[in-house]
């Protein structure tokens, strides 16, 4: 049984390093073999570059190299996907090789597309890579006082960010000294101030209790870099002395490319984690279009549903469990305070007040993360 | 018919307790405002390659199959004497004259009848360890 992740994310990490360690017996019998493909040698712990983007952590505690974070059994090779045959049950690898799977896990993950927007790699700054976090402090280091605002376009990754930023940036000001000369606004797309609704009840007053002013139904259309206005779809024009944003994201091209899915999200089984109409395909992370948030706790979970479910179709011919849309996303509320919120495809979230031993517990979470992607949390 | 009315000792507190919480809720707040972010850092980053290290040793046939052999009396032994054998050994050579050297060195080294058995101690381990890995490739684990 030939198994194949592709992809060296949250997900597919996770997937392979606990196929491996289901499967060990297998393995070593030869009847299974776990290879993954992925497009980089080095694995980023992603949620830091928030921490990066506020002179918390520093880019180089982000990075492990991905080797050393599989399981031995599984045969790793650095050459992403450039065509999926699924009809075939093959790949054919950037570097012109061809992979054939029994099973397939295709985890290849999203990405922001700021440039989709016209002026916003011009005139706004964001987080999602390392060199624009590290941008983004910069500006915000040499930032005198004025209007910040902050946009969120959809849909993106992470979808506590935009919340997580604004309390973020109320600290960071509060502790140069400069907050009162700062005035602090949120945009957000949809009539509320979260796609949550008992976060963006919660977000409400506490907004409220720091000083941010908001404004909903408000997406962003284009951003005038040189004269810094932000336009919306709306037709409401905001100007800015800083303009931090939280881009639209896509799923990977290769996806788009192979006809997968529209805008790179894979049509997903929302229980079984099954591509649509491929029963040995198997879709994981960002990278599925469920109605769930594309954060790394939701791949975590989708992950450990999947590899379950091929560990138990290997040994007894039958999945055991359904994905149940669980999702755990810490909320960083400021003043070293946290909270958390915990969902599922039944259940709403509901926001506890936020506390010190959450926010230590988040700070640690970004050292666990190492354990979580070996497969042992 | 009388009637009892319920009296302090029938309460699931008394004064102690409240007390001992009241303790305890400083414990906890004194430990919150010692601990920094830098400490929770530092920590959970121990704790966790910590585990890490300890899932790889656990998981590791090697390791788990020494310690087996370890657990056998007569290997509890032989570490004790080997251990001896090095202490005894490092204050041996850091008082021994340095040796010739040449042929006549080696020989004279080999004709101490001392040194002959500890050779055929390591010919013993070296000739069981070989038939070992035979065994081990032929079935392939």
């Amino acid at each position: 049984m030939r198994i194949l992740v592709v992809g060296g994310g949250t997900a597919g990490t996770i997937v392979a390093n606990n196929l491996s360690r289901r499967l060990t017996g297998e393995i070593r019998a030869g009847k299974v073999r776990i290879t993954m493909l992925s497009a980089s040698d080095r694995h980023m712990y992603q949620p830091g570059l928030l921490y990066v983007a506020f002179g918390q952590m520093t880019p180089d505690q982000l990075y492990r190299d991905q080797a050393s974070l599989l399981e031995p059994t599984i045969e790793f090779h650095v050459d992403p996907v450039k065509q999926f045959q699924l009809d075939k049950n093959k790949v054919v690898t950037e570097g012109g090789k061809t992979h054939e799977y029994d099973i397939l896990v295709i985890a290849t993950g999203s990405r922001m597309v700021p440039e989709e927007t016209p002026g916003m790699t011009e005139g706004a700054e964001f987080f999602y890579t390392e060199a624009s976090a590290v941008k983004m402090y910069k500006k915000l280091r040499e930032f005198k006082g004025g209007r910040v605002m902050v946009a969120v376009g959809v849909p993106h990754k992470c979808p506590i960010a935009p919340v997580e930023v604004m309390f973020s940036l109320d600290d960071f000001f509060k502790a140069r000294g400069i907050r009162d000369k700062v005035q602090l606004k949120y945009h957000y797309p949809i009539g509320r101030l979260h796609t949550i609704e008992n976060v963006a009840k919660w977000a409400k007053p506490e907004f409220e209790r720091i000083g941010v002013d908001t404004e909903t139904l408000f997406n962003i259309k284009e951003i005038d870099a040189k004269n810094k206005i932000m336009k919306s779809e709306e037709g409401t024009e905001v100007e800015y002395d800083l303009l931090i944003v939280i881009p639209a994201h896509r799923g990977m091209e290769v996806i788009e490319r192979d006809n997968l899915g529209s805008g790179g999200w894979i049509p997903t089984d929302r229980y079984s984690l099954k591509m649509n109409g491929h029963d040995n395909v198997y879709v994981v992370g960002d990278t599925t279009n469920l109605p769930v948030s594309k954060t790394g706790s939701a791949a975590h979970f989708q992950a450990e549903a999947i590899s379950e479910n091929i560990a138990s179709i290997i040994k007894v011919g039958e999945p055991v469990r359904d994905y149940d849309g669980k999702v755990y996303c810490f909320i960083e509320a400021g003043h070293d305070k946290a909270t958390y919120a915990m969902f599922n495809y039944l259940n709403p979230p509901d926001l506890k007040p936020p506390s010190k031993p959450m926010h230590w517990f988040k700070i640690s979470y970004n050292h666990m993360y190492w354990t979580s992607v070996r497969g042992l949390l | 018919m009388t009637t009892q009315t319920p009296t302090a000792s029938a309460s699931p507190f008394n004064e102690n307790d409240l007390q001992r919480l009241v303790e305890f809720a400083q414990l906890v707040t004194s430990a919150q405002d010692a601990m920094s972010d830098d400490m929770v850092n530092r920590l959970a980053s121990t704790m966790s390659e910590g585990i890490s290290l300890l899932d790889r040793l656990t998981r590791n046939d090697g390791l788990t199959h020494l310690l087996r052999e370890i657990d056998r009396p007569e290997n509890q032994r032989f570490i004790i004497c080997m251990s001896n054998a090095f202490t005894q050994a490092s204050r041996e050579l850091a008082t021994a004259p340095p040796l010739g050297g040449g042929l006549g060195g080696l020989l004279k080294l080999i004709s101490d009848p001392g040194v002959q058995e500890g050779l055929r101690l390591l010919a013993f381990v070296g000739s069981r360890m070989s038939t070992s890995l035979r065994e081990v490739h032929r079935r392939g684990l």
